[in-house]
């Protein structure tokens, strides 16, 4: 994936256009080395690491297998202390069965004590959009979306998470529960803000910032409203728009910078 | 924009060799349009052109675009059924039992939102709807590509209509929609009454049904309203107590469109039974039998659906005059077929 820097100033959030490049990497810092930012995006369980196609029991007894798990990022922002700031990325589709791991070249230097991005796509890029308008290495073509989007409807499907589960306490008992959460439209768009962390950005070094996202928190485990898969397996957000808003406010409340 | 029967200086040639043979060039065209039809409004990335319609045409009726290899667009939108299929719910891919009724592919270019719903904003994007719809096509467009990348004929189109490297998804999707745009229908024997002076074309039974059908009494024509025969508004029609599928408030969330559907259009209307979204209506004569009754009760349901007292002749002219909409040339257009049966 192409990784494109774009510096700008302002303080607003949900940008609806492209920011503007007014400046590169600083001219005579070049054979310091760059000064890079890797976001690292790992899941976890319960303290311990989380991946997909493993078996886990949830705070409700429910063992549940994740068999597919992709989320948008969107407008991913180092901000400074006097509210300027630095566009990372735009757009990023992450699949859990894979590293997401992202490297950022030429930053520029200085110390920040913030990050934002969304959970999903921004709604000027959002409904009423033509993904084959994008060359297909872009996260929002119809290729690189990977089926991230809504065909019958318009707009990108912000979250999949999907697999199967055994609800019934059953020791060894096969997971046959299938729950399938799909959610997107504007107003389950998320944006995670992280302002505890100061990121210091220098020359010839390379700061790697880790963004822990808890599944078992998603369901609740974290003092969020409970997501009991036996219940409430399945929203594809129309139907069960509820469903859909409990997923977003947890999955944002489930990230933690470190 | 463009102009009906107006012809666009050709595009800047596009000279491409076609199969390592002929060139392809292209070149504007028009569509055609009766009088009484507003203006096309073409967007801008997709002007009608020769080799556009053509690639899209090609395509409509290609079954590469199906994962088993056995379904088109042209499965599910038959020419001779105003491009509809003449099923209950329409029948996908390996016998999946779709949800809704295949609607008429006729007059799209003027419509403003696609789908029952209304959730699809353009003609062009509708098209990876069925691409993608494990219900209708079970297919990805990326895995079409993939197939019909190493069509030299079909890419040399493509190139030579968009000026693209690839046959991709843009090209895809506009080429679909080019085509679709072709099937332009108003010529019935209403249309020859009511916009040509042919006094002669309606019968008398026949214009008492226009009667009914523009009267205070029906209010058909309130909904089924202009020369499309719809106001491509939403409306709930009472056709059930509980909706199984909930129409606009799939897209909206809200409870008062549960149940609403696009009005469809009634142009070739003697030719696309059954009928409803999920054609749970299967004769013209019940669907009026149903206005009549005034539908099941719903708290969304339009209150110009109610028992109506119609006559049993009012109901037969009433029919009558929706059968006096069938465009018999528009379903014998050579254009509109696959190349092979031309
Ligand atoms: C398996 C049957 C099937 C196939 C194959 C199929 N369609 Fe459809 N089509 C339908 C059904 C059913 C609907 C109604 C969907 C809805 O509104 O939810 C529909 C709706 C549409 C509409 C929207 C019309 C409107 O009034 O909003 C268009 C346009 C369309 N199809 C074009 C195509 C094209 C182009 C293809 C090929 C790429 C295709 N269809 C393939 C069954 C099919
Ligand atoms: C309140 C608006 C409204 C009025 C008034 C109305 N209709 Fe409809 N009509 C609709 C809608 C919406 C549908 C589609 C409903 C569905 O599929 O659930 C429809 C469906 C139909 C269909 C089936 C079309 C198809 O392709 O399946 C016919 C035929 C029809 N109407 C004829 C009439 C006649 C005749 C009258 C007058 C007696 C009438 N309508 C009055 C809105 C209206």
């Amino acid at each position: 994936m192409v990784m494109n820097i774009k510096y700008f100033a302002g303080i607003a959030l949900g940008l609806a256009t492209l920011p503007l490049v007014f400046s590169s990497c600083t001219e005579d810092a070049a054979d310091r080395g760059p000064a890079a930012v890797v976001l690292d995006f790992n899941t976890r369980w319960d303290g311990g690491d989380f991946q997909v196609q493993e078996v886990y029991t949830d705070q409700f007894g429910n063992r549940i297998r994740v068999d597919n798990f992709k989320s948008y990022v969107s407008m991913v922002k180092l901000f400074r202390s006097d509210g300027t700031e630095v566009l990372l990325e735009d757009f990023y589709l992450m699949d859990f069965k894979n590293d997401n791991r992202y490297t950022f070249d030429d930053v520029p230097e200085g110390t920040y004590n913030g990050m934002q991005f969304y959970l999903g796509v921004p709604p000027a890029y959002n409904k009423d959009q033509d993904p084959a308008q994008y060359p297909s290495s872009h996260p929002l073509s119809v290729a690189g979306s990977q089926g991230m989007f809504w065909h019958w409807n318009t707009g990108y499907i912000f979250t999949k998470f999907e697999g199967k589960a055994d609800t019934t306490g059953t020791e060894g008992a096969d997971l046959l529960h299938s729950f399938s959460f799909h959610v997107g439209d504007d107003p389950f768009l998320r944006v995670f803000e992280s302002f505890d962390t100061p990121i210091i950005v220098e020359r010839g070094k390379t700061t790697t910032v880790h963004a822990n996202i808890q599944v078992d928190h998603i369901l609740g485990n974290g003092g969020s409203e409970g997501i009991d898969l036996a219940t409430d397996a399945i929203t594809h957000t129309s139907g069960n728009t509820e469903l859909a808003k409990k997923f977003m406010d947890n999955f944002v409340d489930a990230i933690t910078l470190e | 924009m463009m102009r009906r029967g107006r012809l666009m200086l050709a595009l800047a040639a596009c000279l491409v060799a076609c199969g390592g043979s002929a060139l392809l060039q292209d070149e504007a065209v028009g569509i055609k349009i009766p009088a009484h039809f507003p203006a096309i409004d073409f967007p801008e990335d997709n002007a009608p052109t020769r080799l556009r319609i053509e690639l899209g045409r090609r395509l409509f009726y290609d079954t590469r675009l199906s994962a088993d290899g056995n379904t088109s667009c042209g499965t599910c939108h038959v020419l001779s059924a105003a491009f509809t299929d003449g099923r209950r719910v329409s029948e996908g891919m390996q016998h999946h039992t779709g949800k809704r009724n295949a609607p008429t592919l006729a007059n799209l270019a003027w419509m403003p939102r696609f789908m029952m719903e209304g959730g699809v904003p353009t003609l062009e994007l509708q098209a990876l709807a069925p691409l993608h719809d494990t219900l209708e096509m079970g297919f990805n467009m990326m895995e079409v590509i993939e197939k019909l990348k190493h069509d030299e004929a079909l890419t040399a189109l493509a190139r030579a209509a968009y000026g693209r490297d690839t046959l991709d998804p843009f090209v895809i999707t506009r080429s679909l929609a080019a085509f679709q745009r072709t099937m332009v229908s108003g010529d019935s024997r209403y249309d020859r009454y009511a916009f040509e002076g042919k006094k002669d074309q309606l019968s008398e039974q026949e214009l008492r049904g226009l009667e009914l059908f523009i009267s205070e009494k029906t209010r058909c024509s309130e909904c089924h309203s202009g020369v499309f025969f719809t106001d491509f508004g939403f409306h709930n029609i009472g056709l059930y107590e509980a909706y199984a599928d909930r129409g606009r408030e799939r897209v909206t969330y809200d409870s008062l469109d549960m149940g609403k559907f696009k009005t469809p259009t009634l142009r070739n209307i003697g030719l696309t039974s059954p009928y409803m979204h999920d054609g749970s209506i299967a004769s013209l004569e019940e669907v009026v039998e149903f206005y009549n009754a005034g539908g099941r009760n719903h708290v969304n349901k339009d209150m110009r659906i109610h028992p109506l007292g119609l006559s049993a002749q009012e109901m037969e002219d009433l029919v009558a005059f929706l059968n006096a909409l069938t465009d018999w040339n528009f379903v014998q257009r050579t254009d509109l077929m696959p190349y092979e049966t031309e």
